[in-house]
């Protein structure tokens, strides 16, 4: 009895080396790969990935983990990069990382928080329904606002604000290097946080809501506001995502927040497997890479894109992350005979 | 004095046309909902189908009236093939993955027809009788106007009468209630999810075609339609037909007086009466929704 244990606390702590191993290699690989890449074109090509795996990710959180279903999560990506976009371009002071970046965050969250509290007091049908209706309201409104969000030709020639740390400058966040690591950094920091939350308690309610709601009431949760919670974890995400973008492309156009761009979102997700916080990055390269693929082809790519959704969800509704973790788990337990 | 009355005269009549038109389209998704618990995001799709097939019919020369009967009946044998293909193998798994699925078919759909008919904007003709002007009491009205209003109040009449008086609408609404009870009863439950799925493209298709010489027909008319089916269908309470009647008629008020007097805000109005509408009735606005 104590030697099986033993053996068994042996295998694990080999396959967590293993594990941490396979994140250090990795973490190495990214810190390296500016100087691996040709030009900065794909540098930054890189770093938009980064922005949309976290993005996928933040969905995920939603789906995956709350099981509530937002056709137009990008619309909140949007809404972060307008509010910075807005900011950095009207507000007369010099372009300020500290200022600009709580302040699309909490824009976003402003807007999210009546808007959730709406929406988690109807079902799961509902929920989706609603997402759609507001999400088109935000596209309505950005879209018609010309004045000041420049209509359907959005905002170009955004300053870029410069990384500082009190007096010291680290660079300029149009510098490609720069931005790479700056990405790397936020989006890594957001990870660990989403993954620490998701493993606490806290996230295991959320599981449970999923797997049955009407259990998870009974036993005492507040249902409505742990949704409400997940719903703003997952807005707050897709700010941050909001931010950066801006920051990368110095322009905001309404097509980022569409209904297409919506349907993007969540097709990454799928793709990289509900219920895995990896998965949507990998989702997310997959994606990117295959509607360029796709792009040059033809340029009914959205008849692709719909025949890809559905035969996702038909055949491989655990994604690519859900297969990987299969496989893994099939491994342990034949070695585990 | 007298322009006015005749302006708020034909702003009622444009209301009421623009609401039966939701309601028709609507009412179809409901009834899907109702019965098999799938919210068909395609059926905004299905609804442009009816109105290019009805286009291609009247362009090849196949008189209105029969291209009436005809696309509806097409868009409706889709829809069979589609609750076979793509919504039956998803019916035991989470709701989650059917709005998923008829969304990749909603892309799907819109891509194909961009494909097909092109980016352009395309005009039906219809008949000289329907394309005259009437007088309602010396108002002067278009005639396809209440032609649909027509259409949209005999089509209606025929769903409540198939629902109420017929063994397979009698089955429809057993099943709406308990599905096991109905099947146990011998009642072969597939093809109850078949026809009611069939049933309601065949109402998107009605919609369409008679929509298109209004609208005239273009690719994004479909997603605009879904839009407005949503607003409808969550004021009204998923599932309950009396409230969606009752919405459809409301957002057809709203929306068109909104496109009057505010013209570019006036989707942003409709939105904001259905938060308010939600948070006084999450279930909608007679308290029948049944919101999974």
């Amino acid at each position: 009895m104590n030697i099986e244990k033993s053996r068994e606390q042996h295998v694990r702590s080999k396959e967590n080396a293993i594990k941490y191993g396979f994140w250090l290699l990795l973490m190495f690989f990214l810190t390296l790969l500016p100087f691996l890449l040709p030009n900065p074109f794909y540098m930054r090509l890189v770093t938009e990935l980064f922005i949309y795996g976290l993005l996928a990710m933040s969905l995920d959180v939603l789906l995956g983990y709350t099981g509530l279903l937002s056709f137009m999560h990008a619309a909140y990506m949007g809404i972060g990069a307008y509010s910075v976009g807005i900011f950095l371009t009207y507000v007369e002071i010099p372009p300020s990382l500290w200022l600009s970046f709580p302040l699309g965050v909490g824009i976003v969250l402003l807007i999210a928080l009546p808007v959730g509290w709406l929406q988690v007091r109807t079902g799961g049908f509902a929920f989706a329904l609603l997402t759609i209706a507001f999400g088109m309201m935000y596209y309505t409104l950005v879209w018609k606002s010309r004045d000041i969000t420049g209509g359907d030709d959005g905002m170009i020639g955004i300053p870029k604000p410069d990384i500082t740390i009190g007096n010291w400058s680290l660079g300029s966040t149009g510098d490609p290097l720069i931005m790479y690591y700056f990405t790397l950094f936020v989006v890594l920091i957001c990870f660990l946080v989403t993954r620490r939350i998701i493993q606490s308690p806290f996230g295991a309610v959320l599981e449970g809501i999923r797997e049955n709601e009407e259990r998870a009431s009974f036993i005492g949760y507040n249902i409505r506001r742990f949704k409400l919670l997940g719903w703003l974890l997952a807005c707050c995400l897709a700010g941050v995502c909001g931010v950066l973008f801006t920051y990368l492309k110095g322009s905001v156009s309404p097509t980022m927040m569409d209904a297409t761009a919506g349907g993007a979102v969540l097709m990454m997700t799928l793709l990289g497997g509900l219920g895995t916080l990896w998965g949507p990055f990998l989702g997310a390269a997959l994606f990117i890479f295959g509607q360029d693929f796709i792009s040059t082809l033809t340029e009914h790519w959205m008849v692709f894109m719909g025949l890809a959704v559905m035969l996702l969800v038909l055949f491989m509704p655990k994604g690519i992350g859900g297969m990987i973790n299969q496989f893994l788990e099939k491994r342990q337990s034949t070695k585990g005979e | 004095m007298q322009g006015e009355v005749v302006f708020w005269v034909q702003s009622g009549l444009n209301c009421l046309v623009l609401g039966g038109l939701l309601l028709l389209i609507a009412i179809g998704l409901n009834i899907i909902y109702g019965i098999s618990r799938v919210i068909n995001l395609a059926h905004a799709s299905l609804y442009a189908l009816g109105a290019y097939f009805g286009y291609t019919l009247v362009t090849t020369g196949i008189n209105f009236f029969l291209a009436i009967l005809i696309a509806p009946i097409m868009v409706a044998a889709l829809g069979a093939v589609i609750e076979r293909v793509i919504i039956e193998p998803t019916r035991e798994r989470p709701m989650v993955y059917s709005l998923i699925l008829t969304y990749g078919l909603m892309v799907f759909m819109d891509g194909m027809l961009k494909y097909i008919w092109g980016d352009a904007i395309h005009f039906v003709e219809v008949p000289a009788v329907l394309s005259q002007s009437i007088s309602i009491a010396g108002i002067p009205y278009p005639f396809y106007r209440v032609f649909i209003l027509i259409v949209c109040v005999v089509v209606m009449i025929g769903l409540a009468l198939l629902l109420e008086k017929t063994k397979l609408g009698m089955a429809m609404r057993a099943a709406s209630n308990i599905p096991e009870m109905v099947s146990g009863l011998g009642i072969n439950m597939k093809l109850i999810h078949v026809s009611v799925f069939a049933l309601g493209c065949m109402l998107a298709g009605i919609g369409g075609i008679i929509a298109g010489p209004l609208f005239t027909v273009y690719p994004m008319m479909g997603g605009e339609m879904l839009i407005s089916c949503f607003v409808v269908l969550v004021i009204g309470g998923l599932g309950s037909l009396k409230g969606v009647t009752i919405s459809a008629l409301l957002v057809g008020a709203v929306q068109t007086l909104g496109f009057i007097f505010i013209t570019d805000y006036a989707m942003v109005v409709v939105y904001v009466m259905m938060a308010i509408i939600l948070i006084f009735m999450p279930r909608g606005i007679v308290g029948e929704g049944k919101f999974e």
